[in-house]
């Protein structure tokens, strides 16, 4: 495709203005021909030639030619072009996953495990200074990524607030997609994984997926520590199907995955120290590109185009001041 | 003190005007307006030049035959010679009989050479110089309306010569006239052998008999821009074999604004001659200046090389009043023909 550099357009059939510019340039040759035909006759060119110094004709088409870009400039700039603009942004991302299975219905922790889990994820949001972007997984036997990494404090709330109980826990696949999540940051100059850290809150008990332990090494791999928070106690029972469960919380795999990931394991009550998890991480900006309106830019160009002709035109006036 | 407006206001009879844009279509001035005839009469040409011709005229003849002028005295022959024309102090002295001999008094041939080349459709202001010319040619006519004197014309275009054969008297030069006014005019970039210079030749090869000739032209010979007096234009020598046997009128006619050069802005010019075409600033005021300084060399060279071919000079603008300027010319040349007009050693007078 011939236009495939020109930009989108907001207002596409403003675009029609440019029909003027083919017959601006036919009437300009129509001109220049009619002239050439209605010179003026002078009887001693011999002379004329030897003495008086031709003129250059190339800053008139200049002018014109200007003219011309300086209308097709500003026309484009009325059509409001769409261009891809690189906005820098930050891209060190806190993956919050959460654990949702049914186990954490369980009741020891008032009012459930799920909903104390919920109210920490939600202060640790609101404590996590403002450049940072936030991320949120869902951890089920199917874990998905909630909320891609954003700054916007308000979605990830809400993305937290809308979590519901599913079936099944699979830590080490929740902790692959928080990688995943990660890997959707903002893009950086060469294709390096965005710094980053993830906090799993979840009371363990591993069901189904591939291995926490393996999940663990990648996220080492990836440089990416994962915190983890154990919510529960000993005691802790759910009721599935009329049938009471025992679902103690796995501190030992949690604990695991923490310390084979450079993380830190933490426990309900030393809720206070997670400021260390973003702490740790370093900030990187990184550029995002955007969709923006243009229109200024295409301004400046008819600007620039629309003065270089003015110059052309006023150096072809012969009286000086 | 009356206040003066900075600019002159333009002439009534701007008709010829439109030869700047292209070339006209039709002489731009009238067969009454060319020369006012009855004003003319008082003036006379200045003949200096010995004349042939077979009928008797007002004019100094070349050889001996009836007329006012005295010439050599000579044997008296019986039955031959008459006896009133014994020059009896000639005889006196040599006791033999002698008469005197006259030189014929004959009539004046005039031949006109018109130029109407393309750059000859041209003038800013009320003629273009081809009509000028025809003016010219009327005005020198006028004045020639001796007894029998005879008026020819020939008209030149790049293509050919047009003859117009020489007749006397005030109605064959009106006719004269009126064809040279309806000549069709010249388009642009005609091309031809006939040159200034061919067209001298022509003349000077079939108009054989001794008389005066009149070379009606701007004398610029198209891509000559050679401004130094001593080299010789390609018509000077032509110009000077035609004056070593008739007495030669240089009619040299101008525009104003060939010798000043117009400021009328940026514009295309064109040559109706040759196909020079160029963008040019006439209001650039040091090139204004330059273009005439060598606009005025140019024509001190016209005039020169006229000079040195023997033959007079008369500069006619188309701004000025033709008749006014020959008038003046006349009453000059009067005392400088006979010096001007000086036959190269070995030529009869």
């Amino acid at each position: 495709m011939i236009f495939g550099w020109l930009p989108s357009f907001l207002a596409p059939e403003r675009l029609w203005v440019l029909v003027v510019v083919p017959l601006l340039v036919a009437g300009y040759i129509y001109l220049v021909l009619r002239k050439k035909k209605t010179g003026m006759r002078f009887t001693n060119t011999a002379v004329l030639s030897r003495v008086v110094p031709k003129q250059s004709q190339w800053r008139r088409h200049l002018a014109v030619a200007l003219s011309l870009a300086a209308l097709v400039a500003l026309s484009f700039a009325w059509a409001r072009p769409n261009g891809i603009e690189m906005v820098p942004r930050e891209r060190a991302t806190v993956v919050v996953v959460i654990d949702i299975s049914r186990s954490m219905e369980a009741t020891d922790v008032k009012p459930t495990r799920l909903e104390a889990a919920k109210q920490a994820a939600l202060s640790f949001v609101r404590a996590l200074p403002a450049q940072y972007n936030v991320s949120v997984v869902g951890l089920s036997g199917n874990p998905s990524v909630r909320l891609p990494p954003t700054t916007d404090r308000v979605q990830a709330q809400q993305a937290i607030n809308s979590l519901k109980v599913q079936d099944s826990t699979a830590v080490g696949e929740s902790i692959y997609t928080a990688l995943n999540a990660l890997q959707l940051a903002p893009r950086g100059t060469d294709s390096s994984p965005a710094p980053g850290a993830i906090v799993l809150l979840s009371d363990g008990q591993n069901t189904a997926g591939r291995s926490p332990a393996q999940a663990a090494a990648e996220a080492k791999k990836q440089q990416v520590p994962v915190y983890t928070i154990a919510y529960g106690t000993d005691n802790g029972y759910v009721d599935l199907d009329g049938k009471r469960e025992r679902v103690a919380p796995d501190r030992e795999l949690l604990t695991g995955i923490a310390q084979s990931s450079g993380g830190q394991a933490f426990s309900a009550e030393s809720l206070d120290q997670l400021n260390k998890v973003y702490n740790n991480i370093r900030s990187e900006v990184g550029q995002t590109p955007v969709k923006k309106e243009t229109t200024a830019l295409w301004a400046g160009y008819g600007l620039a185009f629309a003065v270089v002709a003015a110059l052309a035109a006023v150096s072809l006036g012969a009286r000086w001041p | 003190m009356a206040l003066q407006p900075g600019f002159a206001p333009p002439p009534d009879d701007l008709s010829a005007v439109a030869s700047v844009l292209h070339e006209p279509r039709s002489a731009t001035i009238p067969l009454h307006k060319l020369a006012p005839e009855a004003a003319l009469r008082r003036l006379e040409l200045t003949v200096v030049r010995r004349l042939e011709g077979f009928l008797h005229g007002d004019h100094q003849g070349l050889l001996p035959g009836p007329g006012s002028e005295a010439n050599d005295a000579r044997l008296y022959v019986p039955g031959q010679d008459d006896v009133r024309k014994i020059d009896w102090a000639v005889t006196a002295r040599t006791t033999v009989p002698h008469v005197r001999d006259t030189i014929a008094d004959r009539e004046l041939e005039i031949w006109a050479l018109l130029d109407v080349t393309p750059s000859m459709n041209w003038g800013t202001e009320g003629v273009t110089k081809r009509d000028l010319g025809i003016a010219a040619v009327a005005t020198i006519g006028f004045l020639s309306q001796k007894m029998g004197d005879r008026f020819g014309g020939l008209i030149m275009r790049p293509d050919q010569i047009k003859r117009f054969p020489a007749q006397s008297g005030r109605t064959a030069l009106y006719g004269l006239l009126r064809r040279m006014l309806a000549e069709p005019i010249v388009s642009d970039h005609t091309t031809g052998p006939f040159s200034l210079a061919a067209g001298i030749q022509r003349m000077a090869r079939t108009e054989r008999r001794r008389g005066m000739r009149l070379v009606v032209s701007d004398f610029l010979t198209p891509g000559d821009f050679e401004l130094d007096p001593n080299v010789e234009p390609e018509w000077e020598r032509p110009m000077r074999q035609l004056a070593v046997r008739n007495q030669v009128l240089a009619i040299e006619v101008v525009d104003r604004h060939e010798v000043e050069f117009a400021d009328v802005g940026d514009l295309l010019i064109r040559d109706p001659e040759t196909d020079f075409e160029r963008y040019v600033n006439t209001s650039d005021d040091a090139a204004r200046e330059r273009m005439d300084a060598a606009t005025a060399a140019q024509r001190e060279r016209i005039r020169i090389a006229l000079r040195r071919a023997g033959a007079a000079h008369i500069q006619l603008r188309t701004d000025r009043d033709w008749v006014h300027d020959i008038a003046r010319f006349v009453m000059a040349y009067r005392r400088t023909a006979s010096m001007l007009h000086q036959p190269p050693a070995g030529v009869t007078r």
